[in-house]
């Protein structure tokens, strides 16, 4: 059994060993789809140790200052660009429209100034969104930059406040020693003022009453004066008055008692007596006048009528010095400084190619694994369909059939251009509605790509036919070479991950061009004005793989057994 | 040329026919005819050139000398006309096998040349001519063997041409395919068409063929009908015998056209240069061995003649020819 066991092992062993397609999947194909792969996402872990992945990044530097040349030595260090200066935006934008790059940078005017100053500033990342990874890494690059300038611009700030903070400590503490000086002189200026007060009120006082008592005395003397004078007068005057008064008076009496004596004299004849005139009397002030002294007449004279108060100048006396303030020394506040917290730094993206700066990753992986799949339903229509052609005896029948073989062929080769064409509209179709991917603003231009690489697919499946010795040794060519034109072509990333001579190597695969194309016409929105070179490259690629298979099939015999 | 006249008249003829693969020399110098009505056989060993002969003959080859016609057209400089004028049924199947019967026969025609209503007749026909009637609209690939092999054969006869090239039609097909296949191809040409079959089936060749031509290492070595390769080889009938006791040494003396081919104890083989002798050559055996147990007469056959004219080694280094 055992033996039997190891013999049928041995056989085993002995028949995979024997199949070359079986070794060729098992070692050079893995092989092959890691080089590639692995060259292809190169990009995607970071640069390359020898720079030879690192995105060209051009770098306007419109500012000219601190802001500007930080950047520019930061990003100069940076394994993962390559810095290519220019002179102005125009020229970055120029650059990354050519495709040489997928992002520019660009340092605004005035930037170090607005930094320093506190304001907002921009930092402008021109690119195209197409190439997506390598903007995701320049921007991530720039954000590292930004947040470092931010962090240093602190970082001054930090240590200017930190200054200040300690001159300020000095000054509180200059300020806060003349402080309690001057509050212990205020402390004493009360009882000094209040001993000041006492002194001029009492002073005051003193003159007041030195002034009042001047006053009275020389009041009371003049009024004396003046009485004992209007006294004199008033005697002198009222003389005449009096005696008059006293005269009248004697001959009131007299003629009363002459009436008296008349009336009696009359009898009973006293009723015709005619009576008196009557006496003017005598008014009362009048007789009062003439009958008061002087005295009390100049008494009743003054009694309501004050002698006015002279005009009193009281004596002017010297104020007291008020008491001496004490001196404040202020300390002189040091100039604040302009300090003012750094301004921020934003990052302003602008795409330059039209694409949108949000893509849909369907936009790239419709047309890229459509553009796999046609190539290897080119592979298994075209070049297996040949081969089973030959292997069936069928091409061999026909070549012995007065129609040329060509014809044949040809039919083949166009109804799988059909079919593939067909296959592409389909599936971009499929995209359009399920995915929603962009099919541009010309979607028809998509047509001019899709005829040229399904063109070139099927010209290509001719040439795997004429390399292929066998059904069984197309698959792993085939598939070998499809993956590596579609991995490198950027079918199945962008192929902005690629190190640049692999970009350049891409060149001559037509799946490179059909993707541009793509790009061109979905991602970046143009017209089919962009498509017209990479299908022109494209319908040429076909024609050389039209000759070459047609070639081969030619040496090799291909289609006989 | 071995009494072979090249005829301009012939439907098939190859004169002086050359093709060299590097140093081996697949043909050298090798002319035949096949005139209207004829199955001529191709017999040889592996690399004895038949299918390089017939692929000249079929056009997919160029000869390096010689000349071909085909239905009276010259190969190559008139290759499209003499194409029109051939059937051609490759030894291994050549059929799409995902289209049917009627489908394989009706993309044959048209490429053969006939279109139209006068196509579904012609596919009609060969479908029937060849047992195929009822399966015509299955895919080929649900056919067993021997209708693929009937299939294949309907596919080069499908518009009755003039000449029929037939490289192994029936290898590996059940006797009843044969027997129809071999029916299909004498009603050919019976129908007037020019038949060479290739094939190593020498009771196939002895059956169908007229004539054969026998080819080794590129050159022909016999031609003629089966009897007379057969003559041409020199093979005599032989007599077995197993007596009843050994005879004695002599025994045979007298008897000059008996050879002695072998003898062990009472077994003895003869070969007879002359079958007249027989009745006395029995009379001896039973005279001197007691007598006569048992007794076997082998008369040469084609095959005997095959491998006298080509001997019996392996032929393992042989080539397949390669188109250009």
């Amino acid at each position: 059994m055992l033996r039997a066991l190891a013999a049928a092992i041995r056989k085993d062993f002995r028949l995979l060993l024997r199949d070359r397609v079986g070794l060729v999947f098992l070692t050079v194909a893995p092989i092959i789809v890691i080089t590639v792969a692995g060259f292809s996402l190169a990009t995607l872990y970071g640069a390359g140790p020898q720079g030879e992945t690192a995105y060209v990044l051009p770098v306007a530097d419109q500012d000219g200052g601190r802001v500007g040349r930080v950047i520019r030595r930061a990003l100069a260090d940076q394994e993962m660009v390559q810095v290519r200066e220019v002179a102005s935006r125009a020229d970055a934008e120029t650059l990354v429209r050519r495709h040489e790059a997928g992002v520019a940078l660009v340092v605004p005017v005035d930037a170090s100034r607005r930094l320093a100053s506190g304001e907002a500033l921009e930092l402008e990342l021109l690119t195209d969104p197409v190439k997506y990874l390598e903007v995701a890494n320049v921007r991530g690059l720039v954000q590292e930059l930004r947040h470092g300038i931010e962090r240093e611009a602190r970082a001054r700030a930090a240590r200017r406040v930190a200054r200040l903070e300690r001159r300020m400590a000095a000054t509180r503490a200059d300020f806060e020693r003349a402080a309690a000086s001057l509050a212990h002189e205020l402390d004493a200026l009360p009882a000094r003022l209040a001993g000041a007060q006492a002194e001029v009120a009492a002073r005051a006082r003193a003159a007041e009453v030195g002034a009042e008592r001047k006053v009275r005395a020389a009041v009371a003397e003049a009024s004396e004066l003046r009485v004992g004078l209007l006294g004199a007068r008033l005697g002198a005057e009222l003389a005449p008055l009096r005696r008059f008064v006293t005269e009248l008076e004697a001959s009131r009496t007299a003629f009363t008692r002459w009436s008296r004596s008349l009336r009696r004299q009359a009898g009973r004849y006293a009723d015709r007596v005619p009576a008196p005139p009557p006496l003017p009397a005598i008014p009362l002030a009048v007789s009062e006048l003439a009958r008061l002294d002087t005295a009390t007449l100049i008494e009743r004279l003054t009694s309501d009528t004050r002698v006015p108060t002279p005009r009193i100048d009281l004596p002017r006396f010297p104020a007291p010095v008020p008491p001496t303030l004490p001196t404040l020394e202020l300390p002189m506040l040091p100039s604040p400084p302009s300090l003012r917290l750094p301004g921020t730094i934003e990052i302003a993206e602008t795409s330059v190619t039209g694409a949108p700066t949000r893509l849909n990753t369907f936009d790239q992986n419709v047309p890229g694994f459509s553009v796999t799949f046609l190539l290897l339903g080119m592979l298994l229509g075209v070049s297996l369909g040949l081969l089973d052609e030959r292997d069936w005896g069928t091409f061999a029948r026909l070549r012995t059939m007065p129609i040329p073989l060509d014809v044949t062929l040809i039919a083949k080769l166009l109804t799988r251009f059909v079919v593939g064409v067909a296959q592409m509209v389909i599936l971009l179709l499929v995209g359009r509605v399920v995915f929603d991917v962009s099919l541009g603003p010309q979607p028809a231009a998509l047509l001019l790509p899709t005829a040229g690489i399904v063109f070139a697919g099927t010209a290509f499946g001719l040439v795997v036919a004429g390399l292929a010795s066998s059904r069984e040794a197309v698959l792993p060519l085939g598939s070998i070479v499809i993956v590596t034109m579609a991995a490198v072509g950027g079918c199945w990333w962008p192929i902005d991950l690629e190190p640049r001579w692999m970009q350049r190597v891409a060149l001559a695969f037509p799946t490179t061009w059909a993707m541009a194309a793509y790009n061109d016409l979905m991602i970046r929105r143009q017209t089919f004005e962009a498509a017209l070179r990479p299908t022109a490259v494209l319908l040429a690629f076909g024609l050389a793989y039209l000759a070459l298979g047609l070639a081969l099939f030619r040496r090799r015999g291909v289609l006989t057994r | 040329m071995l009494g072979m006249t090249p005829s301009t008249e012939a439907a098939i003829a190859a004169v002086e026919l050359r093709k060299r693969y590097g140093a081996r020399a697949a043909l050298a110098g090798v002319s035949l005819t096949v005139a209207r009505g004829e199955i001529v056989g191709l017999l040889g060993p592996n690399g004895a050139g038949k299918s390089t002969a017939l692929a000249i003959l079929a056009t997919l080859l160029p000869a390096d000398e010689g000349d071909v016609r085909i239905g009276g057209h010259a190969v190559p400089a008139e290759a499209p006309a003499a194409r029109r004028a051939l059937g051609w049924v490759p030894q291994h199947v050549a059929l799409y096998p995902s289209l049917t019967g009627r489908e394989n026969l009706a993309f044959f025609a048209t490429m053969l040349g006939v279109g139209g209503r006068v196509a579904n007749d012609a596919v009609r026909r060969a479908l029937t001519l060849v047992g195929l009637g009822a399966r015509g609209d299955d895919k080929v690939a649900t056919y067993s063997g021997g209708m693929q092999r009937r299939l294949n054969l309907a596919c080069g006869l499908v518009h009755a041409p003039q000449v029929l090239l037939l490289d192994e039609p029936t290898a590996g097909v059940d006797p009843q395919s044969r027997e129809h296949l071999h029916a299909t191809i004498e009603r050919q040409a019976h129908d007037g068409a020019a038949v060479l079959l290739s094939t190593h089936d020498m009771e196939e060749a002895e059956r169908l063929c007229g004539r054969i031509v026998l080819l080794d290492e590129g050159r022909m070595v016999a031609a003629g009908t089966a009897d007379e390769l057969v003559g041409t080889s020199g093979l005599a009938a032989s007599l077995s015998l197993r007596m009843l006791r050994p005879p004695p040494s002599d025994w045979l003396d007298g008897l000059a056209s008996v050879r002695v081919l072998s003898a062990n104890g009472t077994r003895a083989t003869l070969v007879l240069d002359d079958p007249a002798a027989m009745p006395v050559l029995l009379a001896r055996a039973a005279r001197v061995g007691g007598d006569v147990l048992e007794l076997r007469f082998d008369r040469p056959t084609l095959a005997d003649a095959f491998f006298s004219l080509t001997g019996r080694a392996l032929r393992d280094g042989a080539t397949r020819p390669e188109a250009t």
